[in-house]
Parts: structure tokens; sequence; C-alpha cells
């Protein structure tokens, strides 16, 4: 074959072999591996491995998959819809071209550019129940008599961690949501204006159906980063108290890293994987509604 | 200027895509192959230890690893992980043959390396080495030598005499009843001191086994897990009992305790001897480790036994390169006098060697002296250390304890649960 013949789609699939090569070699292989495993008995540390069939997805179902996923479920809207509404109101507010935006706009971006693991140890000091700065700030204020054990308790603890991540994450939604409204005419809010609409008339018939596009992915990708967030939880409360903050991520990790059991491990992230792919199936097919 | 044509880039895209698959053929198998090999007499070896990664006892480390490099003429390469990561970092490494060397172990945790068939057996190095016979128990798992054992301890109540004092206590409590009672006079000090600082958060609520034991529980039957039986409910009422009554704080694990001890903030925390040197490190007071004195594990009636849970460090071998320069290292690090004299002179960890425990600088420190007498003498290992996932085991009965105390669940149901949780992980 002459090479000088190739046609430009055989070259573009040229282009693409390295790429491919690498994705066989550091996602595919070891991604099929690990869903095989799920139907070995395997240990992290013990030689070997017996097939047990689907003995460790039954396990698994008949565990704690079902609270585990409630709270993934329970972390992942909070984590997603919390910052969304405060980078909503930042993006509009900015928007509105208030004085010193640019500079607020850095301010904002602040938690954002902190490492994830940084800002958690940040705020577990922050939630501290014997000695937190937010015990000792409603303390002196008067608003409570004793401390309040923010991540001692199931119900607090979920809230710390939702109030930890939207900290870390309306910064990326706010710029996502800016640029969305900037690339909107003002004649539009001109003309609505004109006919005598309000600003929340003009909020809800002008900018919220020009936002729906880019407020979706926004929405979409944040929900799709919560379901498999880590760090936040396992620095703030390692799942607990009594599980209560337990979700796929931290699970799968006590059960291949403290229990050193790589079977169950992995059909734990096998059922997380496949709940992960309905979201991602979400996002392919509304990425491709709007590229067509 | 050069151009290139399609042949060309078919050539480099080809050996690109080879290079790639070489890459892919060189990742570690899941198997868990991969032991490193070599020369076993090589005059170089690593060393990975957690210490080093920790102020205060780096220092000390450092000096023992040079001071046999500069005497043996070998390269020691030193690597560390902190101790929170330890563990998972250390069976990963070896688990792809990506560690060799000696590495410093927690007693609790070599079930998990033995299981991976990978060290050295240190009978002969053990045998010469004048460990006492606790300590070398430490370092042994199915009957082989595994570890040279470098510090053995336990892990049991401190008290701050000088809060107790204030509080109107006099002398130690050696009963549950006097120790419930002793906290229930400091909690009426105030001032955000915690009478107990318990651990709480799940991380360290394993410090609750001792308790159940104190309570009867054995914990462990032959292999039936006994977690759940009256003894170690009755344990779990009474730390319930405390947690409501505030006598014990929510939200603490270790690192708590140790920094509300060093403030003057509580009265009594469980750790190990390692304590002085921590709780010093971080008081402002400067005089608080005069005030700190160890306790027996107060008893359920007088006469019964302190429970208290053995602690301590040990140094394996991987079999392979450098392992019997490694092994060398391992015996100098934990049995020369001088060396093992010099480092608890530093960093207060009591050496392992008859020879050690009775050098002067060891035997004429009263704390340490003390907290062997009361403490140590009547620890026991933990009796999960022998199953390689013991750590989730501890972690099943936390995180039900943890139900308990917040209100979730019943003791009995709570344990009953962590009974049939553990089960499943005594492999």
């Amino acid at each position: 074959m002459n090479a000088r013949k190739l046609s430009d789609g055989q070259f573009a699939w040229l282009l693409m072999i390295p790429g491919l090569a690498l994705f066989l070699a550091i996602i595919a292989y070891p991604l099929v591996a690990a869903l095989v495993t799920g139907f070995f008995e395997q240990s992290l540390v013990r030689p070997g491995r017996a097939f047990v069939g689907l003995a460790n997805f039954a396990d698994v179902l008949g565990g704690d998959f079902w609270p585990v996923l409630r709270n993934t479920l329970v972390f992942t809207i909070g984590a997603t819809l919390i910052p969304f509404v405060v980078g909503y109101a930042l993006a509009l507010a900015l928007n509105a071209g208030i004085r010193g935006s640019g500079f607020l706009r850095g301010l904002f971006l602040f938690p954002w550019v902190i490492p994830g693991v940084v800002v958690s140890f940040l705020w577990l000091w922050i939630f501290n129940a014997n000695y937190g700065v937010l015990n000792g700030v409603l303390t002196q204020a008067g608003f409570i008599e004793t401390t309040v054990s923010w991540l001692g308790q199931p119900v607090t603890a979920m809230i710390a961690v939702i109030v930890t991540k939207t900290w870390a994450s309306f910064p990326w939604m706010m710029v996502m949501l800016l640029a969305g409204l900037q690339t909107m005419p003002k004649e539009l809010h001109e003309a609505a204006s004109v006919d005598g609409a309000g600003a929340v008339r003009r909020f809800r018939s002008v900018t919220l159906p020009h936002m729906k596009g880019i407020a979706g992915i926004v929405l979409l990708l944040e929900f799709i980063w919560n379901f498999q967030h880590f760090d936040t939880i396992y620095v703030l409360t390692g799942g607990g108290p009594a599980g209560s903050t337990k979700t796929f991520a931290v699970a799968v990790y006590d059960t291949a890293f403290k229990g050193f059991d790589l079977g169950h491990a992995t059909a734990l992230g096998g059922l997380w994987m496949l709940l992960l792919l309905v979201l991602v199936a979400f996002y392919l097919r509304r990425e491709t509604k709007e590229s067509s | 200027m050069t151009t290139m044509n399609r042949r060309d880039a078919l050539r480099m895209l080809g050996l690109s895509t080879l290079g790639a698959t070489a890459l892919a053929a060189c990742a570690p198998d899941a198997s868990g192959g991969g032991a490193p090999k070599g020369d076993t007499a090589a005059k170089t070896f690593g060393f990975t230890s957690w210490s080093l990664n920790e102020e205060a006892q780096k220092g000390a480390v450092q000096a023992i690893v040079d001071a046999y490099a500069t005497a043996k003429q070998v390269k020691v390469h030193t690597a560390s992980f902190p101790y929170n990561e330890y563990l998972n970092q250390v069976t990963l490494k070896l688990r792809g043959g990506q560690v060799s060397g000696a590495i410093q172990l927690d007693i609790s945790w070599l079930g998990a390396l033995a299981a991976m068939g990978k060290l050295r057996d240190l009978s002969p190095q053990a045998a010469k080495g004048g460990y006492t016979e606790v300590a070398r128990s430490s370092g042994q798992f199915d009957g082989k030598q595994l570890g040279l054992p470098w510090t053995t301890g336990s892990i049991g109540l401190i008290a701050n005499t000088d809060l107790l004092k204030k509080a109107g206590v006099d002398g130690l409590p050696s009963t549950v009843e006097e120790f419930e009672a002793a906290l229930g006079k400091v909690g009426k000090l105030g001032g955000g001191v915690v009478p107990y600082a318990a651990a709480t958060k799940a991380a360290q609520l394993k410090d609750i086994l001792p308790w159940m034991q104190t309570f009867g529980s054995p914990l462990l039957n032959g292999e039936e897990i006994a977690v759940g039986d009256d003894a170690s409910v009755a344990a779990v009422e009474w730390y319930k009992k405390l947690y409501d009554a505030k006598l014990i704080a929510p939200d603490v694990d270790r690192f708590d305790a140790r920094a509300l001890f060093a403030q003057g903030k509580a009265a009594f925390y469980d750790d190990a001897i390692i304590a002085r040197g921590v709780v010093s490190s971080q008081a402002p007071d400067k005089t608080l480790t005069e005030k700190m004195a160890p306790l027996a594990r107060p008893v359920l009636k007088a006469g019964d036994t302190p429970r208290a849970l053995l602690w301590g460090h040990v140094i394996v071998v991987v079999d392979g390169e450098g392992a019997d320069a490694a092994a060398d290292f391992a015996s100098f690090a934990t049995s020369d006098t001088a060396t093992v004299a010099g480092f608890f002179e530093k960093v207060k960890l009591p050496p392992t060697t008859t020879a050690g425990l009775a050098d002067p600088k060891v035997a004429g420190d009263t704390f340490t002296t003390d907290w062997t007498e009361k403490i140590t003498k009547t620890a026991t290992p933990n009796p999960f250390w022998r199953y390689a996932g013991y750590a989730q085991i501890e972690s099943t009965i936390a995180e039900q304890v943890q139900a308990v105390l917040v209100g979730q669940s019943s003791a009995k149901e709570a344990l009953a649960k962590a009974a049939e949780t553990a089960k499943g992980l005594q492999k």
C-alpha cells in the first residue's frame, strides 16, 4: 500500500492510534480487570483468587448498598443544587455590572483554586466540636450555650459535608453561568423593559430560557462529579457518624483498603459505575442533541 | 525546513503504539506478583518508616540510619508515608514489588503484611537479639518471627493529676465505679474541660475494645465473634451513659484527645507511651508532663485484671533485594544497646531488649517504669489482629458503637449487627 495514497479518514485514524493505545492500556484494561475481579473472591494481601460468580454482587446488594446509595444521592443533590443557586445568584449580581465586580469575581474564585483536601481540612477545624471556630462564634454571639457536635450527628454531618462542598464548587458554577449570561443580547432585556416587564418577569421570561442550556450542562456535570466525590467526605467524616455520610466512593475505599477485599470492592464499584453510566448517557444525549 | 510525509508519520505512530503497548505489558499483574528480586547481599537497601514523616521522631530515626550507613559503608534509601496512609501505601507497593529492604510496622499490621507471603523469617536475628519474651512475640505471626521488635508498650489511660486535684479527686481511680465518680467531679469544673477525652470518632473507637474486655467480653471465642455478648453490650451502654452525661465528648479522635489534654482541657485520655513526648511538644504548660500519670484501666470489681492493648513497632524485612543488609540493619536498630538507649533518650519509646531496658537512661525514667508496671504488664494483643481484614472488623464495630452514641440504635442491636458483619471479614 502506498502511504501517500492514504485518505484523510485513514490518516485521522492513524492519528488516533496512540491515544487509543494509551486509552486501552491506562483506562480500558484496568477497568475490565477491575470488573472481572468483582466475580472473584480476591484479597489485596493474599495471593490467588477464586471464582464466585455473582456472589459478591449479591452480598453487596444485600448489605449496605441501599443506605450508601441514599447517602450518595442526598450528598449529590445537596452539593449540586445549593452551589448552583449560590453561583447563579452571584453570576446575576456580577453580570449586573455592580461596582468592583472584577475584584469580586477574582475573590469568589478563591475557594475554587484551593485543593479540595486543604478546603476539607479548613472546614474540619471550623466544624470541630471541641475547639472549632463555628462553635466559638455561635457561643460568643449567644446563639448556643453548649457546643454542637456538627460532625458527630448524622444530620448535621451531612449538612457539613454539603456546605464544605458548596464552598468549593460554587465558583466554578458562577463562572460558567456568568459566561452564559454575558452571551445574552442586552437588547432582549431592553425590549422586555420597554414592554413593561419588571426585573422578576425579565428574569423568568428572558434570562431563564436563555440560560437553560448552560444551566443544564452545569448541573449535570456537577451532579456526575459529586456522585463520584471522595476527598471532602473522607477528610471531614470518613463516612461517619455511624455510616450516615458513607457514599459509594468512601465505601469502595474502605472495602478495598481497610478490608483488603478487592472482590466486594469491585462489585460495589461496578454497580456504582452502572449508575454513573446512566448519568453519562444523559450528558452524551444532551451534547449530541445540542451539537446537531 | 524538514517536512514529514505520511510514511514517516506512519512509522512514528507505529513506534508510539509499540511503546504504549510495552508500557501496558510492564504494568503489574492483578495477581499481586512481582516480588523484588536481586542480589540479597547488596550493600544498598531501602528503609520505609512513618516515623521519618513525623517531626517528633524523624531526627532520631534518621540518626540511627546515618549511624548504620556510616559504620557499614552501605547506602540506605529511605521512604516515608503519613501513619494514617502508611499501611495502604506499603501494601500496594509491596504487592507491586516496589518496596524492598526494611519496613517499620505497627504490630497490628503484621498479620496483613504476613498474608502477602513476602516477608523474611528473622528467627536468626531474633535469637541473638536479647529481646524480652513479650517483645519477641509481638513480631511473630503463624509461628514465624517476621518482625524484630523496635518498641513494645501498650495503649492505656493517662491522667492529668493537677486537674484531678482541682476537682477534688483523691488518688487515681481503680474501679469503674470510682472512675465514673471521678469523671463526675471533673465535669463540675466547667470551663470546657472534658473529663475523659475518650475516642468517639470512628477512626479510634477501637479504644472501646479494652473496655468491653473490662466488662468481661473475650471479644473473640476461638473463631467466634463474641462482640454482642452481654458484657460488650454493658460496656457500650456504659460508654453511652458517659456520652449522654457529657463526661466524654463527641468528635474526638487520638489527635483531638492529645490536643485537649495538652491544653489542660481533659483529665483522662487513652494513648500509647509515646503520649508524653507528643503532649509535651503541644502543651503551653511546660510542667504538664510532670502532672501526667499513667494508670491501670479501672476494673469492674476489685481484684480483676486491668485490661490494656498491646502496642508497639516492629521492623520487618522484604525477602529479595538487599534483604541480608536490611535484616542486619533491623537487628542493629532494635537491639544495639547504645542505639536503643539513645533512641529512648530522644523519643521516650521503650526498648525491647533486656539490656536496653536495664540501661540507666531507661531504668531511671519513672514515667516509663510506671507505665510498664501499671499498664504494659497486663496488656494483650487485639484478638482481631490475626485477620488480614482486622481494620475493617474494628471499623464495623466502631461504626455500630457510633450508631449507639448518636441514638440511632440500641447497644444490643448495634453489636449484633457488628458481629454479623465482622463474621464475613474473618479471613
